[in-house]
């Protein structure tokens, strides 16, 4: 068990790309942290230069103290599970596990003890014998995780291991692998795109953006307190909806509509008043925006909305709307897939709502739940 | 009326695969069987072609074959030759595609050496015996390197000595036959993941450990299913030796293909060039159906 440091840790390619830039993260010891971002982020390059998979440009990277830049991967005292789970599917699952055991040199005895007592943990015990090929995705992902414990590292690493499995499994191994990180104790580094599995499974969650470390705080911080529109938009499904407005005195103006803030968010944001006058983009998340015809939504004030599609969950409504006001990229590339042609904001209803698609509705809003930030930096005000 | 149409229709149905086939069959039929059914035939006659009206000869023919000591040498010969060129053109195709595989060496390097280690499958065999026999000369390129390198003293005359005949001839067939093992092995490397030799980087494996425990584990269907055709080829290899040696010097080079030739167009001694040639087809026979087996329990 280790604490995983990264100082300035860079990347370049040989065409002068750079993957990683500066990048600053400790991970303390038994601690679950989560690397997300979009696609081409640069995290699992973060976490291959954590492996040794992928050479460093430049910085240092402690694991437990020592220095492993220099380092080949097996002497890096870690273990990782890949997105593809890499078995070898010659061998059986007892020797896919036991085979980091079989090159030390381990007696044959000791192997079966160490890979019984982890295919009991894991329950692959009756699988044993058979050959990857005849296992299902569940049972691999056990497999891939379970060679990767009978190391005993210091830390580990997995690349987006669930990405593989349908919806329903990736839910329960969330849990399964989560329940094992605790009850190991061991350090992990996490990787996914999905920002569910980002939520809910980590102590900490890091979030990157072209190589460079946007934040990195508890799931619950990102969501209530993202330090710019990138982390506002990326955290969260559907993406918060951001619009840029005029602050005129107390009231978010966008021409169409306007928002009365109440003092307490003045209070909250001393820099906020310094906007008066100035442009400044708001946002507001989905599960923020009500159906004003219902209960939830009769105490939000509310503004005018054009409903273009309607997608019944049974649980919830994603309504889709347009509303008159300028909608901001938050610069998440897969953000953009949330918004169909003809509408700029999404809102999360409840079941009984009643609006129908292309009915003009008052939208209820939650101001003491808006974000602000500047309209050039995009940062958090 | 209904129901003749219904049947009409199943009919069909049932034969229309075997009316897509019979082309190809029709082929085989004439090409393939109907030759091998004949000089099965001749090996059972007397006289076989030459005469009108042939007599059964039973087993006489293989008799004769089976006592003569010339088939018998032919025979190891013909292992000899095959299994050295099997086993060589396997591990030169093997280090060749692993060199060509390898992200350790340039890559201009590796598209130069990739079409020169193609270039002896571009020849074909009387080529390729002819390159040989010219470089092999008592007075050619290849005495005169050794020579001038100290590790022969004399002129050594590589086809035209019983000693060293057989293992020039097997020489000259592994030059010419590896790329095919390299071309296989090369597509079969690159279709292992990367994910396994990493995982093994982490797990502490040296570089033969990934050899003996991923790449050869992966590559084995290929490595079998080549290795089988390889033999099955090589036992028939005709031109190659036919030009380089002819079967001499005193038999050395005899293998079964230029020793049945002989029986039929030296000896015009058919019947027995057809049990020879017999005696070849059930031995191919079984390598086919052990791959084929094979395949089938893939």
């Amino acid at each position: 068990m280790a604490e995983v440091i990264l100082e300035n840790i860079c990347k370049t390619y040989g065409n002068n790309f750079r993957a990683i830039d500066q990048l600053n993260l400790s991970v303390e010891d038994g601690e679950f942290l989560i690397l997300v971002g979009p696609s081409g982020c640069g995290k699992s390059t973060a976490l291959r230069m954590i492996a040794g998979l992928e050479d460093v440009t430049s910085g240092s990277l402690r694991i437990g103290g020592t220095d492993v830049v220099d380092m080949p991967p097996k002497d890096r005292d870690i273990a990782m599970v890949f997105q593809s789970y890499a078995l070898y599917p010659h061998m059986t699952v007892f020797e896919n596990i036991a085979f980091s055991m079989r090159l030390a040199g381990k007696p044959k005895a000791e192997r079966k003890k160490r890979v019984d007592e982890i295919a009991k943990t894991l329950q692959l015990t009756s699988l044993l014998d058979s050959k990857p090929a005849n296992l299902s995705g569940g049972q691999r992902q056990r497999v891939a995780m379970g060679r990767a414990m009978v190391r005993e590292p210091a830390a580990f690493l997995m690349d987006e291991p669930l990405s593989n499995l349908d919806a329903k499994l990736r839910v329960q191994m969330r849990a399964e692998i989560t329940s094992l990180q605790k009850q190991l104790g061991v350090t992990t580094i996490y990787v996914t795109h999905d920002q569910t599995e980002a939520m809910t499974m980590g102590d900490r969650v890091a979030v990157l953006k072209g190589g460079v470390l946007q934040q990195v705080d508890t799931p619950k911080r990102l969501y209530e307190a993202p330090v710019n529109a990138f982390v506002a938009g990326f955290i969260g499904s559907p993406s918060m909806n951001l619009f840029e407005a005029t602050l005129t005195g107390d009231e978010l103006t966008t021409g169409a509509f306007a928002i009365r803030l109440q003092d307490a968010a003045f209070a909250r944001r001393p820099g906020l008043r310094s906007y008066a006058g100035r442009k400044v983009v708001f946002g507001i998340r989905p599960e923020h925006l009500h159906d004003s015809s219902l209960e939830s939504g009769r105490k939000y004030q509310t503004i005018p909305a054009k409903v273009t599609s309607i997608e019944e969950l049974g649980s919830e409504h994603i309504v889709h709307l347009s509303i008159d006001a300028a909608r901001v990229d938050s610069g998440d590339p897969d953000a953009v897939q949330d918004f169909g042609m003809a509408s700029n904001a999404v809102a999360k209803f409840e079941p009984d709502s009643a609006v129908r698609s292309g009915s003009e509705i008052r939208l209820a809003l939650d101001d003491t739940k808006l974000h602000f930030f500047d309209p050039e930096t995009h940062l958090a005000i | 009326m209904a129901r003749q149409k219904r049947s009409h229709h199943r009919l069909k149905r049932a034969v229309a695969p075997y009316l897509y086939l019979s082309p190809s069959l029709l082929i085989i039929g004439l090409l393939m069987l109907l030759p091998m059914v004949t000089v099965i035939s001749y090996s059972f006659q007397n006289s076989a072609v030459l005469r009108r009206d042939p007599s059964f000869a039973g087993l006489k023919h293989y008799q004769a074959i089976f006592a003569d000591p010339v088939f018998w040498a032919s025979l190891w010969h013909t292992l000899y030759f095959t299994c050295m060129s099997v086993v060589f053109h396997m591990t030169i195709g093997m280090i060749f595609a692993l060199m060509l595989n390898s992200d350790r060496i340039n890559p201009t390097l590796r598209n130069i050496l990739r079409v020169l280690y193609i270039l002896p499958w571009l020849f074909t065999a009387v080529i390729i015996a002819v390159i040989w026999r010219l470089l092999l000369e008592p007075n050619g390129v290849v005495n005169s390197i050794l020579m001038q390198l100290g590790i022969i003293g004399s002129k050594i005359e590589w086809f035209s000595s019983p000693e060293t005949a057989l293992h020039a001839v097997t020489f000259a067939n592994i030059w010419a036959g590896y790329p095919l093992f390299m071309v296989s092995l090369l597509a079969g490397l690159q279709g292992i993941p990367k994910d396994f030799y990493e995982a093994a980087d982490i797990d502490g494996a040296k570089a033969y450990q990934k050899l003996i425990f991923i790449t050869i584990p992966q590559l084995m269907p290929i490595i079998i299913s080549i290795s089988l055709l390889d033999f099955i080829w090589t036992m028939q290899v005709f031109p190659l030796i036919w030009i380089t040696t002819g079967g001499g010097p005193i038999y050395s080079t005899e293998v079964l293909s230029t020793y049945t030739y002989k029986l039929a167009f030296s000896s015009y001694n058919l019947s027995q060039a057809a049990a020879s040639a017999v005696v070849i087809l059930l031995i191919s026979l079984g390598l086919t159906l052990f791959y084929i087996r094979y395949q089938k329990a893939r």
